[in-house]
């Protein structure tokens, strides 16, 4: 029984290459985006369900750090990436109105979205964002959709006929089994799956596949007001950085042990 | 003078939550929780309004979320703010959306400043703080062991039972984690193990260093998450434990920020990795590059000697 899953996925500051201006405070607009890497987890999510009952896989995609002019091509190869991996088409929104993004504004883009493409059986997306980490959108977007949410999920079973789904969540004292009926939205884990590297004729083959794209006003949503990022900026690491040399391990760990009676954190 | 609504998924969150409400001198606030009614009642804080005590050991997201829509409407508040566990991120998500509120997750730092919101947060892998402002009402979500120092101590405040609403996401099973006693979060002194050990059976070198030392030992995520050799309580990372020793020695471990951010209050950090290279050494005040199945057992030996232990 065919499928049409939506996953929802984040073109995200990358964290591995921050960029930061001399007062230490981060340089968004310099700072390379990335594929977040739990909606990776989420595309293959989708994908691998795909395989099993068939349907289609849609990415829907709001593009929130500017400036846009900029960051258009990147955001275009970010989505093929997810198209890549065996989605069939793309969506995006792109609107200056979502720059800097707030799971607030994106969420009601993403759901307005989604209610006029219609009709999805299964919306799926990353836990959290790699860059900004709320963990909001899934729980926002099925609210918005009035559909049911399963968060933290590690692993999924859908039953396409029975038409509901049972999925183990993450949850800090235990592993709660839980089950309910299409359509909803789920967010997975990084335990969920291990997303694939597309091949070389994935990723030439994603180049074809369909990529749209909205405004706000194309989805008749008005703008709301959003909270203010007033400031981004690396945590200051202030260390003593002392690298112990001496000539054998005995006299290292001699050493050591003197810095720390120094420090006072040795307990006699 | 704002006013609050606090959540929890279990009782014992509700002193942090009396915390948080306090230090921002809420004229009245409210809390909900699930729990038994001795329970509730040893966390009925007296800067509570009232407490609302929903007759069940543990509820999903959705029948939370429903609980909090209806608290919501009723109280009006400015603020509603959760424990940061999962379930009370995902039921505040679900509020806010309904009401087109802003939501902070994990905020270290909430103050009200100039008629609205100012939130502290770390972002970016443990590597960055944002700040944020907005206006009220907000959702936020806040690690209830940072505010409970704040909490005034007396209780007292009325309990009033509420019944569950029929859930629509049915829990089928309930497995709980390996939990240990160990509570690496207020321990002075942490050992961190890393991917640098080979075998489960070398961390006893570890332990043996702990216990000289008088700490306990934590790990990084893939000792805990990838291999299972030791229990989620002695995670020390971002989505870990967060840990504040007076010393913090990690050994085999590179230093991801994920896991430096956890430790960054640790007093003095100390790092064996036989990689010079390793980022770690970055993070930390002293730093000995050497084979940690050689320094190790050295270092132990030399400890012996001098502590006489």
């Amino acid at each position: 029984m065919a499928l049409n899953i939506a996953v929802l996925a984040k073109a995200s500051l990358d964290p591995n290459m921050i960029r930061t201006r001399s007062d230490g405070s981060v340089d968004t607009a310099a700072t390379p985006l990335a594929l977040s890497e739990y909606d990776k987890n989420a595309v293959e999510a989708a994908v691998q369900v795909k395989e099993k009952h068939g349907g289609r896989v849609v990415v829907v995609s709001a593009l929130t750090w500017g400036p846009l002019a900029r960051r258009r091509r990147e955001f275009e190869q970010i989505v093929r990436e997810a198209l890549a991996m065996g989605a069939d088409e793309a969506h995006v929104i792109v609107d200056e109105a979502l720059v800097p993004g707030d799971p607030l504004a994106t969420a009601r883009a993403v759901a307005a979205l989604l209610q006029k493409l219609g009709g999805f059986d299964l919306v799926l997306t990353g836990e959290a964002s790699m860059d900004m980490i709320s963990g909001q959108l899934g729980g926002r977007v099925a609210a918005l959709l009035g559909v049911p949410f399963i968060s933290y999920v590690r692993s999924l079973e859908v039953d396409a006929q029975g038409g509901t789904v049972r999925a183990v969540r993450d949850l800090e004292d235990g592993l709660q089994r839980v089950r309910a009926k299409l359509p909803l939205v789920v967010s997975v884990t990084g335990e969920a799956n291990k997303p694939r590297i597309p091949t070389l004729l994935q990723i030439r083959r994603a180049m074809r596949k369909p990529v749209k794209q909205y405004s706000l006003a194309d989805l008749g949503v008005d703008s709301v007001p959003k909270p203010r990022l007033a400031d981004l900026r690396l945590i200051q690491v202030k260390r003593k950085n002392v690298i112990i040399e001496a000539d054998s391990l005995e006299k290292a760990a001699e050493k050591l042990i003197e810095y720390l009676e120094q420090e006072g954190v040795l307990r006699r | 003078m704002v006013r609050v609504l606090v959540y929890a998924s279990s009782p014992a969150q509700l002193r942090g939550l009396a915390g948080l409400a306090s230090s921002l001198g809420a004229a009245e606030a409210y809390a909900v929780t699930p729990g038994a009614p001795g329970e509730v009642e040893a966390n009925a804080y007296s800067v509570f309004t009232r407490v609302y005590r929903v007759e069940a050991e543990r509820l999903t997201p959705g029948q939370l979320a429903e609980l909090l829509e209806g608290l919501y409407a009723e109280h009006q508040p400015d603020l509603v703010a959760g424990a940061a566990v999962k379930d009370c991120v995902d039921a505040g998500s679900r509020l806010a959306a309904r009401h087109n509120l802003p939501m902070f997750t994990e905020a270290a730092g909430v103050e009200l400043a100039d008629g609205g919101l100012r939130v502290r947060r770390q972002v970016l892998g443990g590597r960055a703080v944002a700040v944020l402002e907005s206006g009220l009402p907000a959702v936020v979500a806040v690690k209830p062991q940072l505010w409970e120092e704040k909490a005034p101590g007396e209780k007292g405040a009325e309990v009033v039972p509420l019944k569950p609403p029929a859930p629509v996401v049915e829990e089928e099973a309930w497995e709980p984690k390996r939990r240990e006693a160990v509570d690496i979060e207020s321990a002075d002194v942490v050992v961190g193990v890393g991917r640098g050990f080979r075998r489960r059976e070398d961390l006893a070198m570890a332990e043996e260093l702990a216990r000289l030392l008088g700490g306990v030992v934590g790990a990084s995520r893939p000792i805990v998450a990838d291999y299972g050799w030791l229990s989620e309580d002695r995670w020390i990372g971002i989505s870990g434990k967060k840990i504040r020793p007076k010393l913090y020695i990690a050994i085999g471990i590179s230093g991801a920020p994920q896991h430096m951010a956890a430790a960054m209050d640790s007093k003095i950090i100390v790092a064996v990795n036989k990689d010079k290279n390793a980022p770690i050494f970055q993070y930390a005040d002293y730093g000995v590059v050497a084979d940690l199945y050689q320094f190790l057992p050295v270092l132990v030996k030399k400890l012996r000697e001098k502590l006489g232990a």
